[in-house]
């Protein structure tokens, strides 16, 4: 006779596939692998790096000679004046750019996005080796690195803790509260009432909007850091919340029960923070991170909160997340009016 | 208020749910609605009350289709078999919440709390009260718009005999103030005792339709044919 526990083993495993909690045991070790095999491979496999100089100021012309003659490994590229060279930073148009340093005279100061950017110490590198080559040691062309961002580290990763709070409340809390409703059979008794299906579903991405609200203003006051452009950058975020806000809705509401909802969030919310988050790290993951709506959140509300832009700087981004928002929106309305796996 | 039913059909699977069913529930009917478990009793119930669309025919409550939820909304009340109710907050705030939703006065919250003898409880956290008193204010829910059309899935199922009978009173009352009542039972007292008709579904077909009276007679004599 079997024993009852392993019995009781079989039927909890048996439940774990019902209800997909499998797949995310699955999913997890595996997107985080395939993730670090990027940003691994990124170390050996870059690609050239963009370099700008300040055409009005004077380089050494063995300097210039070798950098243009590994045009391989950076493309140098002249730009008009600092202010352009920060612009077409923050444009990704450049990784980066030399100037004469201030402080240390014949030494140059190398300005990038992020000091901590894969791309960074691959310039630094590929230069170091240079100036070995040329001048056959010595000291570093480049005295110091700058970085256009402000403020430390942690100011710099606020942007990636504000898509984690906004995505783990469209993807992890609302899935699990829409599928409970449903599982309980209250949505169907919410519908008993004069109410529109409409009405509930705009309740749902409210509550999760006020939700991802509260966290980030706690977050900011944690971090007591102003951003640059508080209306803009206030504006991005709800709009980012409100996108995937409808889109956890619409999760939950492909779910019978919430076990399935929790599942199936984590199974999109990984996806949705890891390329972007790492994307500075790995020329794959930025190559495919702006095709996800979380890109277009993350890159935005970075921008903003260290600089002042305009709004229609971010048309493309604005319009991404409002027509992801609005077509799952649409999405949860017709399977709400379809009664979908509802009681 | 009268239910016309017409071809309704409703499937789940090939072979389960609701096949072609047709009937119409005269105002003030008490109807029970009887077969085996899958006979398609819940079903029928449910798409009655909107829960589910329907794959093809109609339901129509005094001439409205019943898929025009603002025109039927507030003529029909169901009660699931198990009570549907925010079970972490209190019978208050389950009655309160549903009352604004049907945009009903307060006042009639104490109605239902004082009718339905909740008034103790008015308090307590529903997943604290006992099966028969969620059942309560699941029915006291339905009742905070004064449906005239009443439809019960299962309301007795599990429940003990003085919770049964306290049930059975309430639909009598309902019955006795000119709400029309489908109820779902496996139970033969329960429908000898409370329905004025019977129709019995068998596999998704409607087997008999009649008097209770009729029922209790064929039943009594020789099993009703099924397909």
């Amino acid at each position: 006779m079997t024993p009852p526990i392993i019995t009781l083993i079989v039927n909890d495993l048996a439940i774990a596939v019902k209800n997909k909690s499998v797949l995310l045991i699955i999913f997890i070790p595996f997107f985080v692998f395939i993730s670090l095999k990027l940003v691994d491979q990124s170390a050996r496999n870059l690609t050239r790096a963009t370099v700008g100089f300040v055409r009005t100021e004077a380089f050494s012309p063995e300097m210039t000679r070798a950098l243009s003659a590994t045009g391989s490994l950076i493309h140098l590229l002249p730009i008009r004046d600092e202010a352009e060279g920060m612009r077409s930073i923050r444009d990704k148009k450049i990784d980066g750019f030399l100037k004469h340093s201030d402080i240390v005279r014949d030494k140059l100061i190398l300005v990038v996005q992020k000091k901590e950017a894969v791309q960074t110490l691959a310039i630094i590198e590929s230069m170091g080796a240079l100036q070995h080559a040329v001048e056959g040691g010595g000291s570093s062309w480049v005295s110091e690195v700058r970085s256009v961002e402000k403020g430390g580290i942690g100011i710099q990763l606020l942007p990636t803790w504000i898509l984690m709070l906004v995505l783990l409340v469209g993807f992890i809390i609302l899935p699990g509260q829409v599928a409970e409703e449903k599982e309980k059979n209250m949505l169907l008794s919410l519908l008993q009432t004069p109410m529109h299906e409409m009405e509930w579903l705009g309740a749902k991405v409210v509550s999760g909007m006020l939700l991802s609200a509260v966290a980030i203003v706690i977050l900011h006051l944690l971090s007591n850091y102003r951003p640059e452009h508080m209306g803009n950058y206030v504006l991005f975020i709800l709009l980012g919340s409100f996108c995937f806000c409808s889109y956890g809705v619409f999760l939950g509401l492909l779910c019978r029960n919430q076990a399935s909802a929790r599942t199936l969030g984590v199974i999109f919310y990984l996806p949705h923070l890891l390329p972007c988050a790492l994307a500075d790290y790995s020329p794959q993951l930025s190559a495919c991170a702006p095709y996800l709506p979380s890109y277009h959140l993350l890159e935005p509300v970075r921008a903003l909160l260290f600089n002042k832009y305009p709004l229609s700087h971010f048309a493309t981004d604005w319009l991404y997340l409002a027509t992801v928002g609005v077509i799952t929106l649409t999405f949860s309305y017709l399977l709400i009016k379809k009664r979908w796996l509802l009681s | 208020m009268n239910i016309e039913i017409h071809n309704l059909t409703k499937m789940y699977t090939s072979s389960r749910g609701l096949l072609p069913t047709s009937f119409t529930v005269k105002k003030g009917e008490l109807v029970a609605v009887i077969g085996h478990n899958g006979a398609g009793k819940s079903t029928l119930l449910k798409t009655i009350a909107g829960w589910h669309p329907p794959d093809s025919g109609s339901v129509l409550i005094d001439g409205d289709q019943v898929s025009d939820r603002k025109k039927v909304i507030r003529k029909i009340g169901f009660v699931p078999e198990l009570p549907s109710l925010f079970d972490a907050f209190s019978v208050q705030y389950n009655l309160t919440l549903f009352a604004r939703l049907f945009g009903t006065p307060s006042s009639r919250i104490e109605e239902v709390l004082t009718e339905f003898d909740l008034l103790p409880f008015r308090q307590s956290i529903v997943r604290n009260l006992s099966k028969g008193l969620r059942q309560r204010v699941s029915i006291g829910r339905t009742l905070l718009a004064d449906p005239a059309i009443l439809i019960f899935d299962e309301p007795t199922a599990g429940l003990d005999f003085e919770i049964t009978n306290e049930i059975h009173d309430m639909l009598r009352g309902f019955h006795a103030a000119g709400k029309t009542i489908l109820f779902t039972s496996h139970r033969a007292d329960e429908i000898s005792s409370l329905a004025t008709r019977v129709l019995m579904l068998h596999k998704g077909f409607l087997v008999f339709d009649g008097p209770t009276d009729d029922y209790l007679r064929a039943t009594a004599t020789e099993p009703i044919s099924l397909p």
